[in-house]
C-alpha cells in the first residue's frame, strides 16, 4: 500500500521534473519571440549587433562585452571553423603527400587532410555555435526586458552594480560557472568525440595523418551486435565479455557490501577485543597503491607463483588433478575460465571489504539509539534487533554507493588488467579472433582494442555499449532501490 | 528554473569567451593546424647558425651508450650544430607509443622488427627510396645498397617492405637455447625428448613459452611452414595442411603436445622467461641474448648457448626453427629535419656503432664486419644464436596473427586440445582460420 503509493509519488515526480524542463525550454523560445517581436528598434537592432540594446540603455560596458563576444564569434568563425566544418560531411579527402627537399634536407607536405583534427575541431565549433546561439537569445530577452524596465521608470543598474550582484545573489553563478565550463569542455565535448567516431572507420587501416577516415553509418554496430560484414566473432565474444562484465559487478559488489557490514559488525561488537587495532590492520590494504598490491598477488597465484608451488609441495595439485578437476601441472588460479573467475572475485574481496568496512562503521555509529533501545526492551533478539532494524536501515543509508558500486565495478579496470593482463591466456580460439578473453570486462577488452590494436571506431562502439548498460543499471536501481519518501521512515 | 537557466548561461558566455582565446592563440602560432608544422618552410638549411634539432627514442638501458654515439655523430658532422633529444623509449612497445600520435613521436626511434608493418601502414617510417639514397651518398659516401649488403640478408629481409627499405638494422635478436651441462650432456640437448628426459632424470625442468606467436611458430617455420603478409594487412598461415616438406600441422602440433605434457616441461607465460630461470628449476630454457647474464648466473660460468633441439613429427626427427628477429632504427617521416633524422640513424646502425654497442650492451651485430670481430665471435649468447640463425624464419604478419596464436600455444600448454588427428585438425583449422581473417 505504502510502497505503491510511494511509486506513483516519485514517478509523478520524474514527470513533472521532466515537464518542467521542457516548459522551461518552451517558455525560453516564447520570451524570445515575444522581445524579438515586441521590442523597439534597439531590441530588434541587437538580433544583428549584440551590443545595441545595452547601448541604447546607456550599459556601455556591456554593451562593449557583448560586442567583443560577437566580434568573437565571427572571427572564429571566419578563422578557425571555416578550416574544419566545411569537410566535417567527408571528413577530409586530401591524402597527405610529401616531397623531399634535397636543399633543405626537409620534407615538405601537401595542405593534407586531417580526419581526426576535422573531426575535434568541427565538434568544438559546434558548441561554440550552439553556446553563441544561447547567448544571442537570451541577449535579445535581457535588453527587452531592460526596455520594459525602462518603460516603466524602473532603476536600470549599472555595470558597477551588476558585477557586484554576482558576488551577493547571484554568487552561485559566479561558484559554478568554472566547474560547468571544466565540464563541457573535459567530458561533454570527448565524449560527444567518442559518440561521433562510433559510425566511423577509425582504425588501424585509416590513422591519421597517413590516411584519412569517413563515415560508415551504423556498420560499426552491425558487426558489433554479430549481423556480419566483418567477423561474425565479434559479436560472439561481445556476448560473453558482456555477460561476465555484469556477472562480475554483480558478485563483486555484492560480496564486498556484505562482507564490509559483517566485517564492521565484528569489529562493532563488544566482544571484539582491540578492535581498533583490527580496523587498522583492514586499513592498512587501502593505504598500499591497488596497483602494487594487486601485481604482487597476480605473480603469487600465477602459474608458477608461490601459490602453486606450495600447493605441489602439500600435495594438493597432485590430489586435484587426480581428482580431475585440472589437467595441468599447476593449478590454473588466473589462467582457466572457470578458475580465474572465482580468484578474481575472491581477490576482490580482500580489495574491496576494507572499503565497505569503513563505510558501513560510520552508518553503524549512528544508528538510531532509541529504536534499539525499544527493541530490546520489546524483547528482540540480536539476530532480529539485526534484521529488522539495523539491516534496513543500513541499506536505506547506502543504497546509492551501492548503485554506484555496481556502475564502477561495470568499469573495474584495475582489478582485471593487472590481476589477469600477464597470466590469462584465452584457450577460446573464437574469443581470441576477437582479441577477447574470457576474464576481460567491456573496458579492459576496449582497452585492449584501442591500445593494442588501434581499432578506435569498435572501442567507441563498446564504449557507448558500457554507457547504455550503465545508465539503464543506475536509471533502474535508483528507481527501484531508492524510492522518493523512504528518508521520512527513520525520523 | 530561471536560476538554472541563468546559470548555464553564464557558464557558457564564458566558454565563448574561451574559445574564442583558444582560436586566437591558435591562428597566431600556426597559420594552417592541418599541416605538421608551419615553420618548416623557414627553417634553416644545413651549414647555418640555427642548430639542426632532432630528436632521438632508444631503449633505457640503450641511454648511455646513445648518448656517446650522438656525440660520435656531432663530431663526424662537425661543420653543422645539433640539438639532439634522447628520450626512453622501449623497442617493444614503440609502435604502440609512436602510432598514438606519429607527428609527435621521435624523429628516430629504435623499434623491434615485428612491428615493422604496422608502422609502414600507419606512415610511421621514412621510404628509404633512391632520394634517400643521393642524400646517403652525398653525406656519407655510402650507398643504400653498399649498406643493405653489409648487413646480414636476415636483418635486410625484415627491414624492407615490398621492395623499399624501411628502416637500418642493428641488432639480431633472436632465441635460441640455454642449458645448464651439470644436468645435460651436449648428446642430449640434441633433441627434446632426450633433453626433457635428461632433464626429468635431474629433477629439474626445461622452460619455454608457448602462448605467444612469436615462440611457437618456430615449431612449425622448422617443419617447413610459412606465414605470409597480404598488401591488405592480413595474414596468410597454411599450418592446418601439408607443409613443402611434407610433414602436416597435425604431426608439428602433436609433436608439441607431447613435449608440453612432458613432466619436465615447463610452460612460461610470456615475459616471465628470467624470473623462471631466476627460480632455480630449470636445466634448459628457450631465451635470448637478452637472458644471457641471467643464464651465466644460474646455469655457471660454462652455461652452454646452443641451437634448438629436434623435436619428433610422426616418425622422423625435424629441427625446431625460430623466428629471425631484430632490432631496428627507423625515422618519422614526419620529422622536422628528416634528411638529418636518416643520417642519424644511419650513423647509429654503422659497423662503428655496432661494435661499440656489442661492446657496451653485448648485443649481437647485424653488420657482418661487426659480427666477425673475435671478440663477438667469443660471446656465447652470439654463438647460440648464429647457430639458431640457420634455422630461423622471417616472420612478416600482420596484427591479427597474434592473439590467435597465443591463445593456440595456450592450449597445447595446458593440454585442452586432445591429441587424436581430428581434434587437432579441428583446433588448427579455428587457428587459421582466426589468423586468415580480415581486418575489422
Amino acid at each position: 500500500m505504502n510502497e505503491s503509493a510511494s511509486a506513483v509519488g516519485y514517478g509523478g515526480k520524474v514527470k513533472r521534473s521532466i515537464s518542467a524542463f521542457f516548459g522551461a525550454i518552451g517558455s525560453f523560445f516564447a520570451d524570445f519571440g515575444r522581445a524579438a517581436a515586441k521590442g523597439d528598434a534597439f531590441v530588434k537592432l541587437s538580433l544583428i549587433w549584440w551590443g545595441a540594446g545595452y547601448l541604447r540603455r546607456k550599459q556601455f560596458v556591456k554593451a562593449l562585452i557583448m560586442t567583443l563576444l560577437e566580434v568573437g564569434v565571427i572571427l572564429f568563425s571566419i578563422f578557425f571553423a571555416s578550416q574544419y566544418v566545411p569537410k566535417f560531411n567527408t571528413l577530409g579527402t586530401v591524402q597527405a603527400e610529401q616531397i623531399f627537399n634535397m636543399q633543405t634536407m626537409q620534407m615538405e607536405w601537401n595542405d593534407y587532410d586531417h580526419s581526426f583534427m576535422i573531426l575535434l575541431f568541427s565538434l568544438f565549433s559546434f558548441v561554440v555555435w550552439f553556446v553563441a546561439l544561447v547567448v544571442w537569445m537570451k541577449n535579445t530577452v535581457n535588453v527587452y526586458r531592460l526596455q520594459l524596465a525602462a518603460e516603466r521608470g524602473k532603476h536600470i543598474n549599472s555595470f558597477a552594480e551588476d558585477v557586484k550582484t554576482y558576488l551577493d545573489k547571484k554568487f552561485h553563478i559566479t561558484l559554478l560557472s568554472l566547474p560547468v565550463l571544466g565540464i563541457v569542455i573535459f567530458t561533454v565535448i570527448p565524449i560527444l568525440l567518442l559518440v561521433f567516431v562510433a559510425f566511423t572507420n577509425y582504425d588501424q587501416n585509416h590513422m591519421p595523418p597517413n590516411s584519412l577516415f569517413t563515415w560508415v553509418g551504423l556498420d560499426n554496430f552491425v558487426s558489433l551486435l554479430g549481423g556480419g560484414g566483418l567477423t561474425v566473432t565479434f559479436g560472439y565474444a561481445f556476448v560473453r565479455v558482456l555477460g561476465w562484465t555484469l556477472v562480475w559487478a554483480f558478485f563483486s559488489t555484492l560480496t564486498t557490501y556484505f562482507g564490509g557490514i559483517l566485517l564492521s559488525l565484528l569489529l562493532n561488537s563488544k566482544l571484539t577485543r582491540g578492535s581498533r587495532f583490527w580496523r587498522l590492520l583492514f586499513v592498512i590494504t587501502i593505504a598500499v597503491p591497488q596497483f602494487v598490491s594487486l601485481l604482487l598477488v597476480s605473480n603469487m597465484f600465477s602459474n608458477n607463483g608461490i601459490i602453486n608451488t606450495l600447493c605441489s609441495n602439500v600435495g594438493l595439485t597432485d590430489f586435484l588433478r587426480n581428482a580431475g578437476l585440472i589437467s595441468t601441472s599447476y593449478i590454473p588460479f588466473l589462467s582457466a575460465p572457470g578458475w580465474a573467475h572465482v580468484m578474481i572475485i575472491f581477490i576482490n574481496i580482500w580489495i574491496g571489504v576494507p572499503y565497505q568496512m569503513l563505510i558501513a562503521t560510520g552508518v553503524l555509529g549512528n544508528l538510531p539509539v532509541d529504536q534499539l533501545e525499544s527493541a530490546r526492551i520489546d524483547g528482540a533478539n540480536k539476530t532480529q534487533t539485526f534484521r529488522y532494524i539495523t539491516m534496513p536501515y543500513l541499506l536505506q543509508v547506502t543504497a546509492p554507493s551501492l548503485v554506484t558500486d555496481f556502475v564502477k565495478n561495470i568499469n573495474n579496470f584495475n582489478v582485471i588488467y593487472l590481476l589477469t593482463d600477464r597470466t590469462f591466456v584465452t584457450t577460446n580460439q573464437a574469443m581470441a579472433n576477437s582479441q577477447a578473453r574470457e576474464v576481460d570486462l567491456l573496458v579492459t577488452w576496449l582497452f585492449r582494442l584501442t591500445q593494442d590494436y588501434y581499432n578506435y571506431k569498435m572501442a567507441a562502439v563498446i564504449g557507448i555499449m558500457v554507457f547504455i548498460v550503465c545508465a539503464v543499471f543506475t536509471l533502474i536501481a535508483f528507481n527501484f532501490i531508492i524510492r522518493g519518501d523512504k528518508e521520512g521512515v527513520y525520523q | 528554473m530561471k536560476k538554472l537557466f541563468a546559470l548555464l548561461l553564464a557558464a557558457m558566455m564564458i566558454v565563448s569567451l574561451a574559445a574564442c582565446n583558444n582560436s586566437a592563440s591558435e591562428q597566431s602560432q600556426a597559420p594552417d593546424p592541418g599541416q605538421s608544422d608551419g615553420a618548416q618552410n623557414t627553417a634553416a638549411p644545413g651549414g647555418s647558425s640555427d642548430p639542426i634539432t632532432l630528436t632521438l627514442w632508444g631503449a633505457e638501458e640503450d641511454q648511455d651508450l646513445l648518448a656517446q654515439l650522438v656525440e660520435e655523430f656531432k663530431a663526424e658532422y662537425s661543420d653543422y650544430t645539433f640539438d639532439i633529444q634522447i628520450g626512453v623509449q622501449s623497442e617493444s612497445t614503440a609502435k604502440d607509443t609512436i602510432l598514438t600520435d606519429v607527428e609527435a613521436g621521435a624523429d628516430v626511434y629504435a623499434f623491434a622488427s615485428d612491428q615493422l608493418t604496422d608502422l609502414v601502414a600507419a606512415g610511421a617510417l621514412l621510404a628509404l627510396d633512391d632520394t634517400m639514397d643521393q642524400v646517403l651518398q652525398s653525406y656519407t659516401g655510402k650507398t643504400l645498397d653498399e649498406i643493405m649488403s653489409a648487413n646480414s640478408a636476415g636483418s635486410v629481409e625484415v627491414s624492407t617492405y615490398e621492395d623499399t627499405l624501411y628502416a637500418f638494422p642493428f641488432s639480431a635478436d633472436g632465441y635460441f637455447m640455454f642449458y645448464d651441462p651439470t644436468y645435460i650432456s651436449a648428446e642430449q640437448a640434441q633433441s627434446w625428448d632426450t633433453l626433457l628426459d635428461a632433464a626429468e632424470a635431474a629433477g629439474k625442468r626445461v622452460g619455454m613459452t608457448l602462448a605467444s606467436g612469436w615462440y611457437n611458430a618456430g615449431f612449425f617455420y622448422g617443419a617447413g611452414f610459412t606465414t605470409t603478409l597480404n598488401a591488405d594487412g592480413t595474414t596468410v598461415i597454411d599450418w592446418n595442411g601439408t607443409s613443402a616438406d611434407g610433414i602436416t600441422g597435425v604431426q608439428v602440433t602433436q609433436g608439441m603436445l607431447g613435449i608440453a605434457s612432458h613432466p619436465a616441461f615447463l610452460a612460461i607465460a610470456d615475459g616471465d622467461v628470467s624470473n623462471q630461470i631466476n627460480s632455480g628449476s630449470l636445466a634448459a630454457v628457450i631465451s635470448g641474448c637478452w637472458d644471457s647474464s641471467t643464464a651465466e648466473a644460474n646455469f655457471g660460468d660454462d652455461y652452454v648457448a646452443c641451437k634448438l633441439p629436434t623435436f619428433t613429427c610422426g616418425d622422423q626427427q625435424v629441427q625446431t626453427g625460430s623466428v629471425a628477429s631484430y632490432k631496428l632504427m627507423g625515422v618519422n617521416p614526419y620529422a622536422e629535419n628528416t634528411g638529418w633524422a636518416m643520417l642519424l640513424a644511419e650513423f647509429l646502425t654503422n659497423e662503428q656503432s655496432q661494435v661499440t654497442r656489442f661492446e657496451q650492451r653485448a648485443l649481437a651485430p647485424t653488420n657482418a664486419n661487426a659480427s666477425s670481430d673475435p671478440s663477438v665471435a667469443a660471446n656465447k649468447g652470439v654463438a647460440g644464436l648464429a647457430e639458431q640463425s640457420a634455422y630461423a624464419v622471417v616472420q612478416t604478419v600482420g596484427q591479427r596473427f597474434w592473439d590467435p596464436t597465443a591463445s593456440f600455444g595456450e592450449q597445447i600448454a595446458q593440454g585442452t586440445i586432445a591429441s587424436d588427428d581430428a581434434s587437432v585438425q579441428a583446433a588448427l583449422d579455428s587457428l587459421v582460420e582466426g589468423v586468415n581473417s580480415a581486418i575489422e
